[in-house]
């Protein structure tokens, strides 16, 4: 019922994401071609700019565009949903919009399954839905788990049912959740069932807690027994995500959604094992922009990558004060 | 050893280092002179106001310094030095190899100085330190408030913005004086000015600039960053790129082929915090600089005018930057400078009072 409101564009995506039908480099071409007319915005970003002859082309919107213009091919009216950034480095807020959700469900959905990820039994460590209308992430989470299995600040009633389950369990919740939770925990610790894992996403940025990834998997196992802990690597401006388990993982997406790593220096593609920013081309954000470019540094691992993300230990040395540190205030 | 064979040693070992400008004996004793009153004070009880006196340094005074800034580190030890006091210097856990020469040359000479390096500052020189003067970020400065003895003199120098300000220049006559300011050491210095606003055409003075900020690449390469801070310098350049694609108040010169030096106009005169490495704003001069420079007025250190009048200089003095200069020489603080407006002698020294 829902495809059938689904433009001709959204139906092609739709099925590559699903049934694997066609393939990405028409499509991400198509889909810029058109996106570089019906974002104006984006439009005036590209006019200097030729036709991408191939999809490592296509010029990547800076983040910093969705703080500052509408990014939508589609008019204000038509927006169905806004997913809002948290806005904690400092910047303002950038927004996400979505004239319909039907084609993120569908590459979070297919996303999740691929990562190996179960399809039942997922707690998580976030916000409901419904309280947290502008986040990207409770709405996808709101796709893998009824509302009940929603935890938030309040632990007690998780470690209740984290108690009482039978079955593996899968978590998936914020870092800072994560560390909240275990923090309420205290000296506690819960078994979970075998085959349970945890999936962690987002970094600490603006909670002032800083702690290293394998620290943290450590505590992971302290506390719950897992051994299983992934990451998803996925932001508001993404309609897509990238997984990666242990530590350090590779993360990898779908084949709707693709990452280069870029030498920031000269603009092209880190050999592979160097340090680069990274670059993201997701088929699924086809309302808005598909070629993202991040400000999360990351190895390139051959079509994959190892996330070191924005590292605030690297500031530039010396006793000039830097836009970072104007923002940390 | 007494003041003047001490200014003596340390005025031959500051020429090894042509990057502080020239340092004669006669600047080292002048200073003494004009912080302390009398350029022997320091070597026994001499006039002071209707009274004898005497000054004694505050020691040991601890230095700890931050990276890629040999002047900071070099000028605060040679306070140190110039005092007779007994000095330790923390070098940062990357090393500044223009400190460590600098030491063994102090030592040489015979001068009282233990140098320390590595991330931890040995416990027990915090322990006995009497001045501890530090350089760093917030984060380091308020990790060393906790950690100074309570009787001991605490001296914070954190991180700091400067700017310039250009008034009467339709030709871009400044523009190779700005370029230079900025491109110096990377902007990483503390006189580096990240923003220039320009009375006049400001939009015509960001195009010499840039011409000027290219001549100087040529000339003196910016050299390599690491991997995060040319991912903060093509963010900034993809933002403003974005920004002035969408907006005609906004336009961007950049070096190709690399992020060698960066030049951005913006019309809004809200002062806009560069990444660094040679990226910098060139902005309407405002009628109101304060307003324009809201929270950024905390941190003012330097204002690098042109032309470099005192009429200017007393019309911006509400401003507060430690230091007014001409531009072009933003870089070249003289070792008699208030650095964040503050003595920087007087601080070291305890005071004995004679009145017969």
């Amino acid at each position: 019922m829902i495809k059938q409101k689904l433009s001709q564009r959204e139906a092609k995506v739709l099925a590559f994401i699903e049934e694997k039908t066609g393939n990405f480099e028409d499509l991400i071409l198509e889909i810029h071609a058109w996106q570089r007319t019906a974002c104006r915005p984006y439009a005036n970003f590209c006019a200097p700019m030729p036709s991408p002859a191939t999809w490592h082309e296509i010029p990547a919107l800076p983040l910093s565009a969705f703080r500052q213009a509408a990014i939508r091919c589609f008019s204000e009216g038509e927006t169905e949903r806004t997913f809002r950034t948290s806005g904690t480095t400092g910047e303002g807020y950038g927004e996400h919009h979505f004239q319909t959700l039907e084609v993120y469900r569908a590459a979070a959905l297919a996303g999740w399954q691929l990562a190996g990820l179960p399809a039942g039994n997922v707690h998580c460590l976030l916000p409901k839905p419904t309280e947290s209308p502008h986040s990207s992430l409770s709405c996808m989470a709101g796709w893998l788990a009824p509302a009940e299995r929603f935890f938030w600040k309040d632990w007690d009633p998780l470690a209740k049912v984290l108690t009482g389950t039978e079955g593996p369990v899968a978590l998936f919740g914020t870092a800072l959740a994560f560390l909240d939770f275990f923090d309420w925990l205290g000296s506690r610790t819960l078994r979970l069932p075998e085959g349970s894992l945890a999936i962690e996403t987002g970094g600490y940025k603006g909670s002032g807690r800083e702690i290293p990834q394998e620290e943290f998997y450590a505590r992971f196992t302290e506390k719950l027994g897992l051994e299983d802990i992934r990451n998803e690597y996925g932001m508001t401006e993404l309609s897509s995500q990238f997984y990666a388990a242990g530590c350090p993982g590779v993360h990898r997406g779908g084949p709707w959604v693709r990452a280069r790593v870029i030498d920031p220096e000269t603009g092209l593609e880190a050999q592979d094992g160097a340090t680069g920013v990274l670059r993201i081309f997701d088929l699924a954000n086809i309302g808005s922009c598909c070629a993202i470019q991040t400000r999360d540094l990351a190895i390139r691992r051959g079509k994959d990558f190892e996330l070191i993300g924005r590292d605030p230990a690297a500031l530039p040395r010396g006793c000039s004060r830097s836009a970072d540190e104007m923002l940390a205030r | 050893m007494k003041t003047a064979e001490r200014a003596h040693r340390l005025a031959g070992i500051l020429r090894e280092f042509p990057f502080l400008g020239e340092i004669s004996v006669e600047n080292l004793l002048e200073v003494v002179e004009r912080e302390l009153g009398h350029p022997e004070i320091l070597d026994g009880f001499r006039p002071y106001a209707g009274h004898f006196s005497r000054a004694i340094p505050r020691e040991p005074i601890l230095h700890v310094v931050s990276e890629n800034t040999p002047h900071a580190a070099l000028q605060s030890l040679a306070r140190g030095l110039l005092l007779g006091a007994r000095n330790f210097l923390k070098l940062p856990s990357g090393g500044l190899p223009e400190a460590e020469q600098f030491g063994k040359m102090a030592v040489e000479a015979g001068f009282s100085l233990q140098m320390t390096g590595g991330r931890e500052t040995a416990p027990a020189m915090l322990r006995e330190a009497k001045a501890v003067v530090v350089f760093g970020s917030d984060e380091t400065i308020s990790h060393f408030r906790k950690l100074v003895p309570g009787d001991a003199v605490f001296e914070p120098h954190g991180h700091r913005i400067s700017l310039g300000m250009v008034f009467d220049d339709p030709r871009g006559e400044s523009a190779p004086l700005a370029a230079r300011d900025v491109s110096l050491f990377n902007q990483k210095g503390c006189l580096s000015p990240q923003d220039i606003y320009v009375a006049g055409d400001a939009r015509g003075y960001a195009m010499h600039l840039a011409r000027e900020m290219e001549q100087f690449h040529r000339k003196d390469p910016r050299g390599p960053v690491t991997p995060y801070e040319a991912a903060q310098i093509a963010d900034m350049r993809a933002n403003y790129r974005f920004r002035s694609a969408n907006d005609p108040r906004v336009q961007i010169w950049e070096s190709a082929g690399g992020t060698d030096w960066t030049v951005i106009y913006e019309e809004d005169p809200w002062f806009a915090a560069s990444c660094l490495n040679r990226v910098v704003f060139v902005k309407p001069l405002p009628d109101d600089p304060a307003a324009a420079l809201g929270p950024a007025l905390d941190w003012l250190a330097a204002i690098g005018l042109w032309p470099a009048t005192p009429e200017y200089v007393e019309k911006l003095a509400g401003l507060r930057p430690s230091r007014f200069c001409t531009l072009g020489r933003m870089q070249d603080a003289p070792f008699s400078w208030h650095q964040e407006g503050r003595q920087t002698l007087a601080p070291l020294v305890q005071w004995v009072d004679f009145q017969p």
